[in-house]
């Protein structure tokens, strides 16, 4: 899957969890730069990309997880 | 050694002088300084357990470099429970001991048995749930490779030791100081001038609003049986408002001494009771001890149980709080407490509106009539909960909360009439509207955009206040724990 359909689709999958699209898809995004975005969501918004891409992530994936850019290639490395 | 005594100020001016006057070109020499006093310190309080305190940087020390040296899961993940079996383990053993020994005999006599005990008497050693839980989390971020293992043991004693923050906190991480540690310390003047502001209104937190209120609340609670239902919520009224001066006070006086050496603290309140829904609330109140439970226990759980949706959210939820409650002391009231919060969040799991947090009236000077009943009953919710703080056992403090109900709780309490009452409320006013000046500010006193006179008469009136209505306190509620 190519990089940019990934981003649309967890874009829509925080519009989801979120309620709002008050942010810019880019690799450097982070959730603290994200609205509501915290510890509390983050576990709804991973089980929903899971859903989304059909994956599955380990704990050790969800600690390297720093911005967008390698949520996507965790995300890539998985499909 | 108290921070609100004069032995500490005795410690810390010889301390503070040669660290920017004699050793201010070296980072080696500034590190072994806050090393040894931190050393000092820990001894001053308590010399029996610095043998405890040093076999735990040792060992932490080894078990972060073990993590690393290798890229073997095996081999990193038994090095991680080593280190897990020995952190943990020293809680269980000095604080958990007797709680979890005294529950097996009992389920033992329930199964027929006829078994009796002799509790062991063991000491908790100073600030063991603070130091453990910060290595605990020091190995973890290692072996999630998020953070990098200290190489040098001087700097990762002092991360350890620290005297402004071992005896209760904030709970530092690694990430965030072991670099402040790496660097020479500059002398910076307004960040100085800063951590003194910070000690002026930990100071005026904890002797005159907390001491007073507890003053207050004290007799109420000592004879609760014997109180209505009025003088019984008044009293929660001023344990609550005790507890927050008492623990907000210690750690902003934590933040500013640390400061005057040059090193950040975390925050660890941002003002809680302005706060219009419970996570709102955890997510200012003891900020270091929650974001960590976030982070080693809450995040794991929830996604073990992510496939659960919403309820596995609440499992999450609920064992998190009742581990917090857990962790402040081995006693089932303190486990009630931390129950009674996670249940407080099952509402808003189901509304999602967990995740709406945001400072209150942002901008304004005042809050919305909304905003202010939301803070009003969230400030009762978690009051009522401070009386399972507070009680000895689970019994009396259902005793206490039932009692408040039951027994006149619309009559017109006459102590409130009384001096200490009425100067008690004048100061918890005072003491809220600075801190509800400030809640958009980096902490609850910083001033340093007031013009010069205004601050100087800000710290005037504050002295003047901690010299006729400071009370001396030897100890702080969570020294305890």
């Amino acid at each position: 899957m190519e990089t940019l359909t990934i981003k649309e689709n967890i874009g829509d999958v925080l519009k989801s969890i979120l309620g709002h699209g008050n942010f810019e898809m880019h690799d450097e995004l982070t959730a603290k730069d994200v609205d509501g975005w915290d510890s509390l969501s983050h576990m709804m918004i991973i089980t929903k990309i899971e859903e989304a891409f059909n994956i599955k992530f380990k704990l050790r994936d969800l600690n390297k997880l720093k911005n967008m850019g390698s949520l996507v290639s965790v995300i890539q490395s998985k499909i | 050694m108290v921070f609100n005594s004069f032995n500490f100020v005795g410690f810390i001016i010889p301390v503070l002088i040669v660290y920017w006057i004699f050793f201010k070109k070296s980072k080696v020499s500034q590190n072994i300084l806050l090393l040894v006093s931190s050393l000092v310190f820990y001894a001053w309080a308590d010399w029996r357990f610095l043998i405890l305190l040093l076999i735990s940087i040792l060992l932490n020390y080894y078990l972060g470099k073990k993590i690393s040296n290798t890229t073997n899961e095996t081999i990193q993940r038994r090095f991680l429970y080593i280190g897990l079996i020995f952190n943990i383990g020293l809680l269980l053993y000095f604080k958990y001991f007797n709680f979890f020994y005294e529950g097996f005999i009992e389920i033992l006599n329930v199964f027929g048995a006829s078994a009796s005990y002799n509790t062991l008497s063991i000491l908790l050693p100073l600030g063991i749930s603070f130091f453990s839980f910060q290595t605990l989390g020091y190995l973890i971020d290692i072996y999630n490779e998020e953070t990098e293992p200290s190489s040098n043991l001087l700097e990762f004693s002092v991360f350890v030791s620290y005297f402004p923050k071992i005896l209760s906190g904030p709970i530092e991480r690694a990430s965030k100081m072991m670099p402040q540690i790496q660097e020479k310390r500059n002398f910076t003047y307004p960040v100085f001038v800063d951590g003194l502001r910070q000690i002026l209104w930990g100071l005026f937190a904890k002797i005159v609003i907390a001491e007073n209120c507890a003053a207050i609340a004290n007799p109420i609670f000592n004879d609760y049986e014997n109180q209505s239902g009025s003088v019984l919520l008044l009293g929660t009224f001023f344990y609550a408002i005790q507890l927050y001066a008492d623990f907000s006070g210690y750690s902003n006086m934590a933040i500013g001494i640390s400061k005057l050496f040059g090193i950040q603290l975390m925050r660890n309140f941002s003002t809680p009771f302005f706060s219009t829904n419970i996570s709102d609330f955890w997510r200012k109140w003891h900020i270091s001890l929650t974001t960590w439970m976030m982070d080693y226990v809450f995040t794991p759980l929830s996604f073990s149980l992510r496939s659960y949706q919403k309820k596995g959210l609440i499992i999450s939820i609920i064992a998190t709080f009742v581990l917090v409650g857990f962790w402040h002391g081995a006693n089932w009231t303190f486990i009630f407490y931390g129950l009674l919060h996670g249940i407080y969040f099952i509402p808003l799991v189901y509304s999602g509106k967990m995740n709406t947090s945001e400072i209150v009236a942002k901008g304004k000077l005042l809050p919305s009539f909304v905003e202010l009943i939301k803070m009003i009953l969230l400030f009762i919710l978690i009051m009522l909960t401070d009386v399972f703080f507070r009680a000895h056992n689970v019994s009396e403090a259902f005793d206490y909360i039932f009692l408040i109900f039951s027994n006149n709780i619309f009559s017109i309490p006459t102590e409130i009439f009384s001096s200490n009452y009425l100067i008690t409320t004048a100061l918890l006013f005072l003491f809220i509207a600075v801190e509800w000046l400030h809640r958009e500010k980096s902490h609850d006193f910083e001033i340093s955009h007031y013009p010069f006179i205004l601050r100087w008469i800000c710290y005037i009136v504050l002295y003047l206040l901690i010299l006729i209505f400071g009370k001396s306190a030897e100890t702080f509620i969570y020294f305890q724990f």
